[in-house]
């Protein structure tokens, strides 16, 4: 089984403050994993260590196999990254802002074909400052796109889309998941994370509170969706 | 290579939509350089003989978009694109951060430099501006003033941890820089007292230098050139010590 994403014994603190408290996540290849928990619970801290934007105290990440910090520039040829709530250059186009991401690649996707599936295209033109909130996070996740990757993090990717561009974006990111992608994703929205993922992880103040499949872990709770699982693990505060 | 150039591209055609780079940049100095000529420029000024007013205020007016790109377009944008997140995006890209801050130094230079040669030719035109003193040299103390005055931009980008700050900061360094230190009034005209405070700006003596080269005078370069060579290494260690990329 080959692993895309391992993190060992993660700690990090800000201060005083705890912000991951000895986190182990293993994601393995082609897997979509979910990481999940209220605000502050040390989701985007746990993602930014894993990308190597921020030292952590103890604990080592890979992802690929190779250590972020050390091995940037040929990591991120294959890893794209949409950074919760992106902002961009003041009046750049949607056209610009996909050739300069694009020109950073080695072999990067046509952004043409991507703005076409994000139903995007017919702002090439238009400042992105323009764009809607959800046309602008669509935009950020096609941005993620752009240099073809293997594995794929993505923290709060459908905050601010309506229901139906939700929909184009599960759509463009389960069809790459057939094709093997590997996904790590942040969200506030069961449903969402019902339909896309296959295993997630509930972290409270930077704690692993359970890790498990969607399915087992609606099992082992005492109600049938995954929103009402979520809550009773969070009201228990069980420690799996 | 390829990538430089995209960015290069697409950042430039960003730089030149917003007006005010071009405005304080290029605009205003070519102005200031059409009035002096208007006002004055074929009479002789009041202090040394042999040079006319146009003469002695090259070498000052081409400091303008110097001036203007150190001290506004490199640490507006740098803040405004720390705060945006725009540098800490490209930590997960395979290119490294710095290659954009490189595309906006380039941007500036090209800036100022067709500043520089706007003043120029408005000069050589149309009031017969000839440099006395050695092209070269003088290009080569325009490379120093400029090299120099961006190490200081790059300062205050380092020390401003907002936009809002940077921007004070600017104005409190960009205003006075470009009235005190001769680029736009003459220097000479200033009474003495004031004349003292003023040598103390860096671009004072990058002024210094730059008129002396452009009038050919045998003064001696060893203060502006010990000025501006520190200000570039003082600028340079200290953002490299606090510079942030978020």
């Amino acid at each position: 089984m080959e692993i895309s994403i391992e993190v060992k014994n993660l700690n990090k603190h800000y201060g005083n403050r705890i912000a991951v408290n000895n986190l182990n996540l293993t994601v393995k290849k082609g897997e979509v994993f979910g990481l999940l928990g209220p605000n502050g619970a040390g989701k985007s801290t746990t993602i930014d260590c894993i990308l190597g934007l921020k030292s952590f105290d103890n604990g080592s990440v890979r992802v690929l196999g190779m250590d972020p910090t050390k091995e940037r520039k040929r990591l991120f040829e294959r890893v794209g990254v949409q950074l919760q709530s992106s902002s961009y250059q003041g009046n750049i186009r949607v056209g610009e802002i996909c050739e300069e991401m694009a020109a950073l690649y080695r072999s990067p996707a046509n952004y043409d074909d991507l703005l076409a599936q994000f139903k995007l295209d017919q702002y090439q033109k238009q400042p992105v400052a323009k764009l809607s909130g959800g046309e602008k996070q669509k935009l950020s996740v096609l941005l993620a796109l752009i240099p073809q990757p293997e594995v794929l993090f993505l923290d709060e990717l459908t905050t601010g889309l309506d229901t139906e561009a939700r929909r184009a974006v599960w759509d463009v990111l389960i069809d790459l998941k057939e094709k093997g992608l590997t996904l790590f994703l942040t969200s506030h929205y069961m449903d969402e994370v019902e339909v896309l993922c296959d295993r997630i992880c509930i972290i409270n103040r930077g704690h692993a509170l359970v890790t498990d499949t969607v399915p087992e872990l609606i099992k082992r709770s005492p109600y049938q969706r995954l929103e009402d699982a979520y809550l009773w693990v969070m009201k228990e505060e069980i420690a799996v | 290579m390829k990538k430089f150039l995209t960015l290069l591209k697409i950042e430039g055609k960003l730089s030149l939509r917003c007006i005010d780079s071009i405005f304080f940049g290029v605009c205003m100095p070519v102005g200031i350089m059409i009035l002096i000529g208007l006002i004055d420029g074929q009479n002789p000024t009041t202090s040394d003989a042999g040079t006319t007013l146009i003469q002695s205020s090259f070498g000052a007016l081409a400091t303008v978009g110097i001036c203007a790109t150190a001290f506004m377009g490199i640490p507006l944008t740098i803040a405004d694109y720390r705060d945006k997140k725009i540098l800490k995006q490209f930590f997960v890209t395979p290119v490294s951060p710095t290659m954009l801050l490189w595309v906006h130094a380039i941007i500036n230079m090209l800036l100022s430099v067709v500043s520089a040669l706007l003043i120029y030719a408005v000069a050589k035109t149309f009031f017969g501006y000839e440099m006395m003193g050695s092209k070269l040299a003088f290009m080569g103390s325009y490379l120093l003033v400029m090299i120099s005055m961006y190490s200081l931009g790059l300062l205050i980008a380092s020390l401003c941890r907002t936009v809002k700050t940077a921007n004070v900061v600017c104005s409190v360094v960009y205003f006075p820089m470009l009235f005190l230190s001769g680029a736009t009034i003459p220097f000479e005209i200033f009474p003495k007292s004031l004349q003292t405070a003023a040598a103390f700006l860096p671009l004072t003596q990058g002024i210094k230098l730059l008129k002396s080269s452009s009038l050919g005078l045998e003064t001696s370069p060893l203060i502006p050139l010990v000025v501006l060579f520190g200000s570039l290494v003082i600028g340079i260690i200290l953002s490299m010590r606090f510079f942030r990329w978020e």
